[in-house]
């Protein structure tokens, strides 16, 4: 695990800040889910968010997909200010993301999920398909052979193509669901507990793929994850949230050594 | 001593269907409908269906056969002894209290106890049911060749006798009295012919699938270019027997399709708006009276335009100002989901109608007397197609009609398996995850209910050249029902699937004649057993029948091949063409 975040975290060192959050801050009703979040991802980095249950990590995900808007503070990725833009012009951008529940479009195969994942980067209108229009029968073809490349890539076979995505099971559903975001061609990839529910030998697995993901796509990965061994391993930066504030930011090594970050894990069980 | 309870529950269950379908008139009203001249009437077979079915039921239980069909008789003959008790005990109140009972009248009781005594009836009710029960539960005990065959037969011979008032004219013009003769007596088959008609349909039933697989595994052997021919011959064999159709039935079936085929259009049109995109829109007739009221006002004299454009030139302007409006019912909606859409759709269905009823904008649409003297399709009243001959009457409207349908049905094919049928799919499944992969939902909903809107404006076009006349009566909420009921029976998103909903829904009932009182309870009736039996409807689309009946499908049977509507998507997954 630590020789591989070695060699990882070289890339990481050039190409500037892709995604920037300055003191966001978002209020629900009288909660405050998020309080003041500076953040940073450098490109091609590797980043993520720990923190306890409740201590915002998700909404803060949401804001920068799109989901939710920030109640005052901005966030820009690569210098285009995406505070408050819908959902899907998020993703034109380049955002995609997985779900702490999977959420696939469980009744549409395999194969169509990853191709809805496509649709950001083709155009092909309503009319242009009924009237088969010049162009729309190369597009189809290249969001399919497109979308069979990306199961490969995620180690989904290709007989499961035209089975539901619901009928498959849990660990192939997670990869789909990275099928399904790879599919835009994403420069940011958020994971939301990518590893959740899988056992030690398939975390393993997902956290190697992650790191490959990042080396052949040239992403950059942000991530919600509960396993410390997964964080750990896999991350050059860290930031701590707690209470949706953030308590901390740094390398692995210098977050395991924080005491408030101790404190935070350790002392709400000390108490409990 | 579980089994035996449920057996009680099961007879107790069929004799109150069998009590409530007498109750409610239904077997009163063919009592005097003959099947098998002299020995079974429709009414009869609704009577003794539940029987069948209550042990059919019965045995689709876990068990030995011997148990099973045990249950089968046992459920049967309960159901056919409490129904004969019902029967008695109405036939024991005095007469002043039997008349709350309207539909119960003699007739009816004697109906049931097979013009026997009340005792020897009784009797024969119960050894009727068992043995029913036993024939129900037999059937998922025999192979299933045996029992697709007994179904088949049954249904042939149902719909022969029940096609007598069409099938017998036609013939009788084609000059075959001797088929005439040996087919039917009154209303009818004689039983000879109820025999061979059984045989005939059970061997087509039995060798349908098989007959299917060797087609469908040669067509699959065939090379290309042999494919190519083979769906250009299907397609045209296909086409020539739709044109040639109102030739063939005459000019009163020709009545009933033209019905069947405008429940068609606003099928699919609904389907993609509820199959396709998941908006469940319970005001799916304001599409329908806007395109027959915007084709009344451009068309006709006498409307407050008084412009008298042709049905063909106003065309264009019915449906791009329909696809308007679909998209003015489709921005306030926008926010909803699920059941509070359904809500308001059904809010917007009604405002339409009232609209266009209202005192208020009578100058405009005529109010209750409505849009009269709209031309017809053609404005002639007749017009000629070679080979085909002069076309007047309901063919005029049959023809247009089935233009429409295509071209309705090729769009919605086209964008089913489109980039956006996929967004809409994906709303569907989950909006918010579709927005967050890039689908704007904003324009994708739009763009459903202008599509919507677009298809059912066609079928008021055609409805208003049809009748000639608009009347705001005809708009009401059960039009949208309807609608709902053959996209539900048919299958969600399946466009064979509203073809046959259509033709289940709007047909049958348009040739039983004696059912038209009882439709809606029968729509009411079929919607909650599709619901529960068969969600995914009887024609389902692929991947809907894969979800919905994962476990009980036999294994792979018919996946990629069956697929009706769609041969080309396997062609496209195949590396060949990449």
């Amino acid at each position: 695990m630590t020789a591989m975040s070695m060699d990882d975290a070289a890339p990481a060192e050039d190409g500037g800040i892709l995604l920037e959050a300055r003191s966001v801050t978002k209020q629900f009703e009288g909660l405050v889910a998020n309080r003041d979040i500076d953040f940073n991802i450098p490109r091609h980095s590797i980043v993520s968010i720990i923190g306890p249950n409740g201590a915002g990590k998700t909404t803060f995900f949401n804001q920068v997909s799109g989901i939710y808007h920030p109640t005052s503070g901005e966030i820009i990725l690569d210098g285009v200010d995406i505070t408050n833009l819908a959902p899907h012009q998020v993703a034109e951008l380049g955002v995609a993301r997985t779900y702490q529940n999977i959420r696939l479009f469980q009744n549409m195969t395999v194969l169509a999920n990853v191709m809805v994942g496509r649709h950001v980067r083709s155009r092909g209108a309503w009319f242009a398909a009924v009237f088969r229009l010049s162009g729309i029968r190369r597009e189809e073809e290249a969001i399919e052979q497109r979308s069979f490349e990306l199961l490969e890539l995620v180690g989904l076979r290709r007989s499961v193509a035209d089975d539901l995505a619901k009928n498959l099971p849990y660990g192939d559903q997670r990869r789909l669901e990275v099928a399904r975001a790879l599919a835009s061609d994403p420069v940011l990839l958020l994971l939301d507990e990518p590893t959740a529910g899988m056992n030690p030998r398939e975390t393993r697995k997902m956290t190697e793929f992650i790191g490959r993901l990042r080396r052949e796509l040239q992403l950059t990965i942000l991530l919600i994850e509960h396993d410390m061994k997964v964080v750990m391993g896999v991350s050059e930066r860290i930031t701590v949230l707690d209470y949706g504030e953030k308590i901390a930011e740094g390398t692995p090594e210098e977050i395991r050594a924080n005491p408030r970050v101790i404190e935070a894990y350790l002392g709400k069980q000390a108490t409990a | 001593m579980a089994m035996l309870r449920r057996a009680i529950a099961a007879g107790l269950v069929v004799a109150i269907v069998m009590l409530y379908l007498a109750g409610v008139g239904l077997i009163g009203a063919f009592a005097d409908r003959q099947v098998v001249t002299g020995y079974l009437s429709l009414g009869r077979l609704m009577l003794l269906a539940p029987l069948m079915i209550g042990g059919y039921g019965m045995a689709r239980q876990a068990g030995s056969i011997v148990r099973r069909l045990t249950l089968g008789a046992a459920a049967g003959g309960i159901g056919g002894a409490v129904f004969a008790l019902g029967i008695l005990a109405v036939l024991a109140l005095s007469p002043g209290v039997r008349d709350v009972f309207i539909r119960f009248n003699d007739d009816l009781l004697s109906f049931a106890l097979f013009g026997l005594e009340p005792g020897p009836g009784a009797v024969l009710n119960v050894g009727l049911g068992m043995v029913l029960g036993l024939v129900g539960a037999s059937l998922p005990v025999v192979p299933p060749v045996v029992r697709r065959g007994l179904l088949v037969g049954v249904a042939g011979v149902v719909l022969m006798s029940g096609l007598e008032p069409f099938v017998r004219p036609r013939l009788t013009d084609f000059d075959l009295h001797d088929v005439v003769l040996f087919l039917y007596e009154d209303q009818g088959l004689l039983p000879l012919a109820a025999v061979v008609v059984f045989a005939v349909s059970a061997l087509l039933g039995v060798l349908w699938r098989p007959a299917r697989a060797e087609v469908q595994r040669r067509f699959a052997e065939a090379d290309p270019g042999a494919q190519r021919v083979a769906r250009w011959v299907a397609a045209l064999l296909l086409i020539s027997f739709i044109v040639t159709l109102p030739q063939l039935t005459g000019v009163f079936l020709t009545q009933v399709l033209v019905l069947v085929g405008l429940y068609i259009l606003l099928g699919l049109g609904l389907n993609i708006v509820v199959g396709y995109a998941g908006l469940l829109d319970l005001g799916y007739v304001a599409f329908y009276a806007v395109g027959a009221y915007f084709t009344a006002l451009l068309t006709s004299p006498t409307s407050s335009l008084a412009i008298g454009l042709s049905f063909w030139a106003a065309l264009p302007l019915v449906v791009i100002g329909s696809a308007m409006i679909g998209l003015f019912i489709g921005a306030p909606v926008l926010r909803l989901r699920g059941d509070y859409l359904a809500i308001v759709t059904l809010g917007f269905g009604e405002i339409a109608r009232v609209l266009f009823l209202s005192d208020a904008l009578a100058p405009w649409f005529g109010g209750v007397q409505g849009i009269l003297s709209i031309p017809d399709i053609i404005g002639e009243g007749s017009y000629t197609i070679p080979l085909l001959g002069e076309i007047k009457g309901p063919a005029a409207t049959y023809y247009p009609l089935v233009a429409f349908c295509g071209v309705a049905a090729f769009v919605a094919w086209r964008l089913k398996y489109s980039r956006t049928g996929r967004a809409w799919n994906a709303m569907r499944e989950d909006e918010d995850v579709a927005q967050a992969t890039g689908v704007n939902i904003v324009n994708y909903k739009l763009l459903a209910f202008a599509m919507g809107a677009a298809i059912g404006c066609l079928g008021g076009a055609i409805f208003a050249t049809h009748l000639e006349s608009v009347f705001p009566g005809t708009f009401n909420v059960l039009v949208s029902i309807t609608v709902l009921a053959v996209v539900i029976l048919g299958g969600m998103g399946s466009i064979p699937g509203v073809v046959f909903g259509s033709l289940a829904l709007i047909g049958l009932p348009e040739l039983l004649r004696e059912f038209a009182e009882f439709k809606l309870l029968v729509y009411g009736g079929v919607v909650m057993l599709m619901m529960i039996l068969r969600p995914e409807g009887f024609v389902p689309d692929v991947t809907r029948r894969r979800e919905l009946h994962e476990a009980e499908e036999e294994p792979e049977e018919d996946d990629d091949t069956a697929d009706p509507e769609n041969p080309e998507p396997t062609a496209t997954a195949a590396p060949s063409q990449a």
